[in-house]
């Protein structure tokens, strides 16, 4: 692939090598971001997809991709793409197959099996510095089974499992991990955060990812329409909203040392965000929760002040 | 013993509807039971629901496979092969069919031979909701073929909506369209026989072993023969005297079904579009119009 950078989205690669008509609901951020990472991958890969929402995207007889697929467990699509580097390396090194078709390992999970179920086998891959990229679509939850909390589930918001109620009317207690920074404690080659919202950042970072051999990680914060519960016509603009009020800072790291690749010149407040969504409805009504709101504005202020980019 | 079906479309509301008239037949003192069908399917792909209504215990257990009364939501799912509403109906049964149509044309366009009950409930939805949610309103046609009285529906839908819906002004509207709805129909009377017509019928698969059972599909890219623009309420309709071609919508498409035409301007593939509109929120000069979909005259909207 040409590993020069683009600037505009009428540089975007015309070649669809996802096509139209899955599963996927309407206006699936997960699915927008997909067809940009296939865009920049092309069509010799081989995907190992954990189990989850895109699983569905390939349901027997149909396949919208034009590469391979595999289909493992929650836990263990990363030990899955071990299994199929080793057996190309192999059949390559024996001259069963020509170098030439050759294919890229790409796992492919949400974040219920990104931050939770297959932490142990990802950190194992990166350990072992497997040859594949990793690619997460954060949608806050466990998306396919009725969006129940996970481990990237963000404070105050209502998932399946975290209803707010008069115990405890902010919905979700606890902080979203930090999955960047777990992968970045293993100093991989290459890890980035991308957004649906910002085609031509996601495009450069795989050309760039391109270069390092060994894992190279991305993780996309998506929207999930019937999940956050919005229009799905709102889905880019929410995934706009997410980046410009700071909430999710697109950002890259090569061998551990981390850069911003965008940052708003204005930070919006992170309420234009959690308005807009069912599953933070109950922090406006039917009383504003302002100690939840202000928290969470503050959680966003002191990351940027961190890294100076906020007085 | 009713027994009914809902089919709608993922997010349209139709498990709902089949709680909500559980409720409702219950509230009237009768016995009742409703469950849906999850499939691996998501918010706009086709879903069933299911209700059973009884003045005796009910000891029946599993899916509805030969229905008294079917709600079909989304006339586009009559077509639809995944769905097939119809399958499994008694003889004398009533169909319900969300369109704009009168049940005698609905019965031409669709070849249905039962009796037909319409209304365009998606339109009352948005006049008097402003969005097309239909739970509220199929159950409330749901309940005045059933025979359930106006006031078990009123009780049945505070009951159950209030834990779905935190403000009561859309609580309210929701209430009100149910009632309208209920309202707009005459009563039928349900004289079903006990033979089903032998179409279409629900195949039970036999078990097979798990290398049968789970099979590899070795065809690349062909799920846009699943045609999931059935899926659309509204559709996106390009005015090219204030397109400036800028891409943003080509690139914007979760689907990725947008093309170009001969002179680079924008189309989507109708056949695969499923409505988001996101192309039309991004177009950055407002040239995608959002135009609600008439599927059984849509034909001529086509590009
Ligand atoms: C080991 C294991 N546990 C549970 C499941 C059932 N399951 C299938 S999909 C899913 C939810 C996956 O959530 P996430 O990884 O966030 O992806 P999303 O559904 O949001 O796409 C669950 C729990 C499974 N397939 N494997
Ligand atoms: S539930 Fe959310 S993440 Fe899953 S397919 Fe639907 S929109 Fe995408
Ligand atoms: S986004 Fe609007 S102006 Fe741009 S190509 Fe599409 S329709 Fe034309
Ligand atoms: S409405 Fe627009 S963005 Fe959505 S699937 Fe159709 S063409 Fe694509």
């Amino acid at each position: 692939m040409d590993t020069s950078t683009i600037i505009s989205i009428k540089e975007l690669p015309p070649e669809e090598n996802m096509l139209p008509g899955t599963a996927a609901c309407a206006g699936c951020g997960g699915l927008l971001t997909l067809r940009y990472c296939l865009k920049a991958l092309g069509d010799k890969i081989i995907i190992v997809n954990a189990a989850g929402c895109f699983t569905l995207l390939t349901i027997y007889p149909f396949s919208p991709f034009r590469n391979s697929w595999l289909y493992t467990a929650m836990a263990c699509a990363p030990a899955g793409a071990q299994g199929v580097r080793d057996a190309l390396d192999i059949l390559i090194k024996k001259g069963k197959l020509d170098p030439e078709e050759n294919l890229k390992v790409v796992v492919l999970s949400g974040d219920g099996s990104a931050y939770d179920m297959a932490l142990s086998s990802t950190s194992g891959a990166i350990y072992r510095n497997l040859d594949f990229y990793y690619i997460c679509y954060d949608n806050e939850a466990y998306g396919n089974t009725g969006f129940q909390h996970s481990g990237a589930s963000p404070f105050g918001s209502r998932t399946g499992t975290t209803p707010p109620g008069k115990e405890v009317p902010v919905g979700s207690q606890l902080q979203k991990k930090n999955l960047f920074d777990i992968w970045n404690s293993h100093k991989p080659p290459y890890i980035a955060t991308v957004s649906p919202a910002y085609p031509v950042d996601l495009m450069n970072k795989f050309k760039k990812a391109e270069q390092f051999k060994g894992p190279k990680l991305f993780i996309s914060h998506i929207p999930c329409p019937p999940g956050w519960g919005f229009d799905p016509s709102r889905s880019v603009r929410l995934a706009k909203l997410s980046v410009e009020t700071g909430l999710w800072p697109l950002k890259e790291s090569v061998h551990g040392e981390v850069e911003h690749t965008y940052v708003p010149k204005r930070f919006k407040p992170v309420e234009e965000y959690l308005k807009e969504q069912e599953r933070f409805s109950h922090l406006f009504k039917p009383v504003r929760q302002e100690d939840a709101l202000k928290s969470i504005q503050e959680m966003v202020d002191e990351y940027w002040k961190k890294h100076e980019f906020l007085p | 013993m009713l027994r009914l079906r809902f089919h709608g479309r993922g997010g349209q509301g139709a498990k709902v509807a089949s709680r909500v008239l559980g409720t409702a037949a219950f509230l009237d003192g009768y016995n009742a039971q409703d469950f849906p069908l999850y499939g691996a399917e998501r918010r706009g792909a086709p879903i069933t629901a299911f209700t059973r209504i009884s003045r005796d215990d009910i000891m029946e257990r599993g899916l509805v496979s030969d229905p008294d009364i079917v709600i079909v939501m989304d006339e586009t799912l009559l077509l639809d092969p995944q769905a097939m509403p119809l399958s499994g109906l008694k003889i004398g049964g009533i169909v319900f069919v969300n369109t704009p149509l009168s049940p005698l044309e609905t019965k031409e366009e669709y070849g249905i031979e039962d009796h037909v009950v319409t209304l365009d409930i998606t339109k009352v939805s948005l006049d008097m909701i402003g969005k097309p949610v239909l739970s509220s309103l199929a159950a409330g046609v749901a309940s005045r073929i059933a025979g359930i009285g106006e006031g078990a529906l009123k009780g049945a839908l505070e009951k159950e909506l209030s834990g779905i819906i935190s403000d009561r002004e859309i609580l309210g509207k929701n209430t009100d369209a149910a009632l309208h709805c209920y309202n707009a129909l005459v009563p039928v009377q349900v004289k079903t026989a006990e033979t089903i017509r032998e179409r279409d019928n629900v195949i039970t698969l036999p078990f097979e072993i798990a290398r049968v059972s789970s099979p590899a599909i070795n065809a690349t890219g062909n799920t846009p023969l699943r045609k999931t623009g059935n899926w659309r309420v509204f559709r996106p309709v390009w005015n090219y005297d204030i397109c400036t071609r800028c891409m943003t919508c080509v690139a914007r498409c979760p689907e990725g079904c947008i093309r170009l035409n001969e002179d680079g301007y924008p189309y989507a593939d109708y056949d695969n579009c499923k409505g988001c509109l996101v192309c039309a929120e991004e177009c950055p000069v407002k040239a995608i119009t959002k135009v609600r979909e008439i599927h059984s005259r849509s034909e001529e909207g086509d590009r």
